[in-house]
């Protein structure tokens, strides 16, 4: 599919190209702030189709596809993906502010006064920080279930953008095309700073069954105090280089080599994450960091994937699509959690990962404006 | 001694007088009893089995009894069995004398021996006290930080059959008196943990009591077999592998490895089936017992949370599958821990997360969502949203947090993990029950309460945590399981009795304290951990209860240093395993009989009874010591026991569940079983002696009184007397000052004048009706009654002795059901046949009655042929209850009663401990009649909303469903 994801390391975003709307040149902002992101999508309205200067895809384009026998306006744009951490959420404001998303914030030209300065916005963050948005940028955040954003974010990138959905398995991408009508029901993991397990019968149908404290907060908050990196990318990027044999307690290392076979379990198996900590005479400076990481990144992928797959397996779910900012599109993360299904399914389940993955609540967001145009008909 | 007491000196003084030693006195008593009659019986040999090891005191230097002392060709072969039996040395009771071991075996440590029994036996068993107790088994499991040692010492029967026994066995058939069949061997199972760092100490405790001389397959189970030089040892854990050189360097044996995990589940199946109350739940801080249908045991969910997680689902015996786990568990915490905190020991940063407050590094809810809940999908604001989610997104680094809080948040995010993970795969498969258990529990009260509120947090309340007291042991009890002939495979519940004695190897989350090989050992210990406070490891901490409870969690106020980071641990005690113990097969339902009367898990109750013994120590401490002759060991010993006695009730304030469920009945025991760990046979021997003569004086008027009476008269002055003279107990404060005031038949006068009725629970005409009848309906009298007795002196000899008459006169068999040990003022059933014998002077009834029981064997040629010429009077027997508690718990008598309960018809219970603070709402098949004075206001209160000195009668037919007292 020519709508492959972009990323703009500037303005960290990638966007995705829409049809043409019926309405005139407005966009929409809404905003996902998590514990330790804030996600940001907004429209843009770009009547030239494609590519930018540099011959690249900038954006994914959606086109009116028959869908049963309706057919619905459908935004002619682009939606801009963007993200900041919400430590710095003053970075995010003047973005917005330089960028004038807030005041744009409203559909129809012929929208009421009052509507014209509500943004859309979900996570937690939206209470927090409901009064310095009113007092930076002058605009009303519209609080929007967080579940709901989630659920109808991924309902909509499910339906409408292929591939969306892919398997991670041996370092290989591989897309699956889903059948819309046998999308549901599904087990929708959403691993942000805490994990969230989302049953999903339908749309708007949903809810959550599961979860786990153990999530992205804790990879990097328990990743910041071991090795002192500064972000989260940082620390994600130490973990391709990370061994860890070197903290992990191995099955082998317990039964000296040998495969515990009686158990199932090879000798590689982490038997205890960090369990090597304890026996050694070593303090916290002699690990290296990046097997820290590498540690504390299989500990947490291993532990989400099993919740995962003893909850779907629990609701007879088919299947499990994980997002959320800790994914991130990371290889080695994305193919522990879908070693860790695999492993626990006994190769029966599989793990499913959506391309989007850091923008669901955002996008969910987006689609709560009564009229975002991307209902339904949306294609690649 | 309380001086203002008319007490004769008794044993203490004959003592002084011929001076004679402990051992001698004993063989004086028996000797003299000999003159009455000559019931040499089983339960009389135990009990001084029982005294003659604990009164050998090493500080004593008696000359032992020479081997010549015995010439009968059947004690050579006792003997000789018994050096076979006995040449592995040292034991744990080795009282202070080493064991001289020459080249030529077999051979004995004879200092101290002593016939045990009467001389005129056949074969009267020889004791040994200085030789060791065989011990049978050891098994291991050795874990990268903790050893843990399960060792059995056989504490056989050694007693011949008595000849009220025989003539017992001839009553209630063969089948069940003394049973030679047994499966199980009677011994002890005792629990012990060293730290692997301390490896040489677990050594050198094996080596001292040769603990692996006794391997499984060596002389005990095959005398035959010549001593196994390859001895092998069952191991498991780790451990095994990495230590089987030392093993094999240090004690010469080799280390059988034995399968981890069926370890863990043959050891989790074996407690939950063998013991009482081994399950407990823990939310909020609360502990609460839980007794499983053993038939409705499997399957369950057994998570062991070592340094990984095992999740294995139990089928039954030796079928499970290890179905899940966790790479998340205990290795995760300490090792995260230990780079985030540099503690040094997994203890040491358990302890610190007490101090814990989770919320400076996770992420919370509310912090999410502004302080609300977000009450939409269930989560309350102080639900942890991402763990460590805090750490990232404030500016601070590893040395800004407090490692209290670091440690708190680990552990919760890991109990959390394992509790969530464990309950999903219960669900997947079924499983009503989760056990959790493994190092990283170790009764650490704050980790049980997280893993409790995650399984019911994400089963919506549905399934409970359950955790196992003996947690720890799992591994070395499977292990020991693994032996081919453990001797374990039959025990039921009934055969196991946990006690708690002081000194033994400590055995709760930290270690013990030294291994304390003898009594004098174990005082000097006491003595210095008195001094030196709580600086010494305590088997029992001394520290003030002072746990609060904070949001719902245990969140124990500092304590300083010195609390031990286990406070909140169980302890383990010493399981006695006693096949001769049987359900008593009267009870009505003994699935649902609940000996105790009084719940005292309650804190008020708690405190009530920890005021109440504490206040009747000293004066019990001056009975014990004078009854042992008022002797510097002897006031040695009797601080000792003061100390350890209140160290018991100190840990038990702290922390009421540490013995496991506990009722008054095993709190009076305790104290009964603590005197007599420092060898304080019997305290109110002389006591006893005394009231019993001044009463058996003034019996002949009483009964002449009696029989000049018509029949209704006399029962009710027999049940007013019974009721009368049950003011006789020296357990009662409230008549122990009373005995100040009169002598006993003056009390008795007193107290029987006062028996108005009604009272406060009087079915005294129902009861009448049944024995007399109603008009001219003559009723058919009861075949055999069991009268469980209480005191002795005026309660038995003035209030049950004539009762037990008057049913034998209307044809009635009676069997006088009294304690094996004694309790208190408790009349034992030793002491039973002297005081019948006495009594059978002045009565022919009695006499009569007691030949054709056999209790007056030595009056008579023997006891069958007094059978046959007497077969017109129904007899008069004595059992022992198979207790040593002023209480009694019905699901664990002698088998010895239980097959003279067999054809009775009739059960009638005695006294406050075993007709109200237990057994008062017990149903029998029977009919039963309670009867009581109520010597205790408190109780009164509580129980029948009466007063002190008010009286209880209830009779409760076998015919009634539920029988309602008529309360007045």
């Amino acid at each position: 599919m020519e709508g492959a994801l972009q990323r703009q390391s500037e303005e960290r975003d990638s966007g995705i190209m829409t049809t043409q709307p019926s309405a005139d040149e407005v966009s929409h902002l809404a905003v996902d702030i998590g514990g330790s992101l804030i996600k940001l999508v907004y429209s843009s309205i770009d009547p030239n189709d494609g590519l930018d200067d540099k011959g690249k895809k900038s954006s994914e384009e959606f086109s009116r596809v028959p869908n049963d026998n309706n057919d619905y306006p459908v935004l002619c744009g682009r939606l801009h993906f963007a993200k900041f951490e919400t430590s710095k959420i003053n970075d995010c404001l003047e973005f917005i502010s330089s960028k004038q998303l807030h005041r744009r914030g409203r559909w129809h030209h012929e929208a009421s006064g009052q509507d014209k300065d509500i943004i859309k916005a979900t996570g937690g963050g939206a209470y927090r920080f409901a009064d310095l948005f009113k007092e930076k940028l002058g605009v009303s955040l519209d609080k929007v279930d967080e579940m709901d954003c989630l659920v109808s974010g991924v309902n909509f990138l499910l339906n409408a953008v292929h591939p969306e959905a892919f398997t991670y398995i041996d370092g290989r991408e591989e897309y699956v095309q889903i059948d819309h009508n046998d999308l549901y029901p599904y087990l929708l993991v959403n691993i942000g700073s805490g994990v969230s397990m989302i049953k999903v019968d339908g749309d708007g149908k949903f809810e959550r069954v599961s979860g786990t404290s153990i999530g992205g907060g804790t990879f990097w908050g328990l990743g910041r105090l071991l090795t002192k990196c500064k972000s989260f990318d940082e620390l994600l990027e130490m973990s391709h280089n990370g061994n860890n044999r070197v903290i992990d307690m191995l099955v082998g290392d317990i039964y000296g080599g040998m495969d515990y076979t009686k158990i199932g379990l090879t000798s590689t198996a982490i038997a205890s994450s960090f369990g090597k900590a304890v026996s050694e005479n070593k303090e916290l400076g002699d690990y290296s960091p990046e097997d820290i990481s590498r540690s504390l990144l299989r500990m947490i992928s291993n532990n989400v994937g099993q919740i995962s797959y003893l909850n779907a397996l629990r609701f007879g779910l088919k299947r499990i699509f994980f997002g959320g900012f800790f994914i991130r599109g990371h290889a080695y993360t994305m193919d522990t959690i879908s070693v860790a299904v695999h492993f626990w399914s006994k190769g029966e389940a599989k793990a499913m990962f959506l391309k989007h993955e850091g923008f669901l609540g955002a996008l969910g967001a987006f689609m709560s404006y009564e009229t975002h145009g991307l209902d339904g008909k949306i294609t690649a | 001694m309380r001086s203002c007491l008319p007490l004769l000196p008794g044993s203490a003084l004959r003592k002084r007088c011929f001076g004679v030693n402990k051992r001698s006195i004993v063989l004086k008593r028996t000797t003299k009893r000999k003159k009455v009659h000559s019931g040499g019986c089983k339960e009389r040999d135990r009990g001084l089995v029982e005294k003659l090891e604990v009164m050998a005191s090493p500080t004593e230097d008696h000359p032992p009894i020479g081997i010549d002392d015995i010439n009968d060709e059947s004690k050579k072969k006792k003997l000789n069995t018994d050096i076979v039996e006995r040449e592995s040395g040292g034991g744990e009771r080795e009282m202070g004398h080493s064991i001289h071991r020459s080249g030529s075996r077999p051979q004995l440590d004879l200092s101290k021996a002593a016939i045990q029994g009467n001389f005129e036996e056949k074969d009267p068993t020889i004791l040994l006290p200085n030789q060791s107790d065989d011990i049978s088994h050891l098994a291991l499991d050795i874990g990268g930080s903790l050893i843990k040692l399960v060792y059995f010492s056989r504490q056989e029967d050694r007693s011949t059959n008595g000849r009220r026994k025989k003539s017992l066995k001839e009553k209630f058939g063969v089948s069940n008196v003394n049973r030679r069949s047994y499966p199980i061997l009677g011994g002890r199972l005792h629990f012990v943990k060293f730290e692997t760092a301390k490896i040489n100490e677990c050594l050198d405790f094996i080596s001292s009591k040769q603990l692996h001389r006794g391997g499984m397959d060596a002389r005990h189970w095959n005398s035959d077999a010549p001593n196994n030089e390859n001895a092998v040892i069952k191991a498991t854990g780790g451990g095994a592998f990495k230590f089987a050189d030392l093993f094999k360097e240090r004690l010469g044996v080799s280390i059988d490895k034995e399968d981890e995990m069926g370890c863990l589940v043959s050891g989790a199946n074996f407690l939950l089936k063998a013991i009482r109350h081994e399950a407990f739940t823990h939310m909020e801080g609360q502990k609460e017992f839980v007794q499983i249908d053993t038939n409705d045991l499997f399957p369950y969910l057994l998570v062991n949370i070592g340094s990984g997680v095992s999740m294995i689902k139990v089928d039954g015996d030796g079928k499970f599958q290890r179905v899940s786990g966790t790479n998340v568990g205990g290795g995760t915490y300490w090792g995260l821990g230990k780079l985030l905190t540099k503690c040094k020991s997994f203890d040491e940063l358990l302890e610190l997360s007490q101090r814990g407050d989770n919320r400076t590094i996770d992420m919370l809810v509310g912090d999410i969502y502004g302080g609300m809940d977000y009450s939409k999908i269930g989560l309350s604001a102080s639900t942890i949203a991402s763990s460590f989610g805090k750490a990232i997104s404030e500016n601070k680094n590893l040395e800004d947090y407090r490692p209290e809080d670091i440690s708190l948040s680990l552990l919760r995010m890991i109990s959390y993990n394992i509790g969530q993970i464990a309950y999903l795969n219960a669900l997947r498969f079924g499983l009503k029950r989760i056990f959790f258990g493994g190092f990283f529990i170790r009764g650490h009260a704050y980790t049980m309460d997280t893993i409790s509120f995650a399984v019911q947090f994400w089963s919506k309340g549905d399934a409970q945590a359950m955790f196992l007291r003996h947690e720890g042991f799992l591994g070395a009890l499977g292990a020991f399981m693994s032996y081919e002939k453990h001797g374990l495979d039959d025990l039921m519940v009934h055969h196991l009795v946990e006690r708690f004695p002081m000194g033994a190897p400590y055995t709760g989350g930290k270690i013990h304290g030294p291994p304390l090989g003898d009594l004098n050992e174990k005082i000097s210990w006491m003595e210095k951990f008195v001094q030196k406070g709580t600086e010494i490891t305590a088997p029992v901490p001394m520290a003030p209860p002072g746990t609060t409870g904070l949001g719902g969690f245990e969140v124990p106020s500092s304590k300083g240093d010195t609390l031990r980071s286990d406070a909140s641990n169980l302890n383990v005690g010493v399981l006695h395993l006693v096949p001769t113990l049987e359900v008593f097969p009267l009870l009505a339902d003994p699935k649902t009989y609940e000996p105790n009367t009084i719940d005292i898990a309650d804190h008020g109750e708690l405190e009530y009874w920890f005021t109440v013994l504490s206040k009747h120590l000293p004066d019990l401490v001056d009975k014990a010591v004078a009854s042992e002759g008022g002797t510097e060991d002897a006031k040695r010993r009797g601080d000792a026991f003061a100390r350890a006695f209140s160290a018991h009730l100190a840990r038990l304030m702290e922390e009421p569940a540490a013995y496991g469920k506990l009722g008054l009945a095993n709190l009076l025991e305790l104290r009964e079983e603590c005197l007599r760990e420092f060898q304080f046979v019997d305290a109110y021997r002389s006591i006893k002696q005394r009231e019993n003569e001044a009463s058996l004086a003034v019996l002949p008027d009483l009964l002449m009184e009696l029989d000049s009476m018509n029949e209704e008269a006399r029962l009710l002055a027999l049940i007013e007397g019974v009721l009368a003279a049950n003011i006789f107990d020296w357990g009662s404060r409230a008549c122990v000052d009373l005995y100040h005031k009169g002598t006993i038949i003056e009390i008795y006068r007193m107290s029987r004048n006062k028996m108005q009725r009604p009272w406060l629970v009087d079915d005294f005409d129902v009861f009448k009706e049944r024995i007399l009848g109603s008009g001219d309906k003559q009723p058919h009298p009861h075949k055999k009654a069991l009268l469980f007795v209480d005191n002795s002196g005026a309660d038995v000899v003035l209030g049950m002795l004539p009762l037990a008459r008057e049913l034998l006169r209307r044809g009635t068999e009676v069997v006088l059901v009294a304690n094996s040990l004694p309790a208190l003022n408790d009349v034992t059933a030793m002491e039973i046949p002297d005081i019948v014998a006495e009594a059978a002077k002045h009565c022919d009834i009695l006499r009569r009655a007691a030949e054709a029981g056999g209790l007056l064997v030595d009056a008579m040629i023997n006891a069958t042929d007094v059978n046959k010429e007497n077969s017109s009077s129904v007899p008069l027997m004595v059992v022992e209850n198979g207790c040593g508690s002023p209480c009694i718990d019905l699901r664990q008598v002698s088998s010895e009663l239980a097959s003279a309960a067999k054809n009775a018809d009739l059960v009638i219970l005695e006294g406050m401990g075993r007709a109200l603070h237990t057994n008062y709402d017990a149903r029998f098949k029977c009919d039963a009649l309670k009867l009581a004075m109520v010597k205790n206001q408190r109780l009164a209160e509580k129980l029948i909303n009466g007063n002190i000195y008010d009286c209880v009668c209830r009779y409760e037919p076998s015919n009634s469903k539920l029988q309602s007292s008529s309360l007045c």
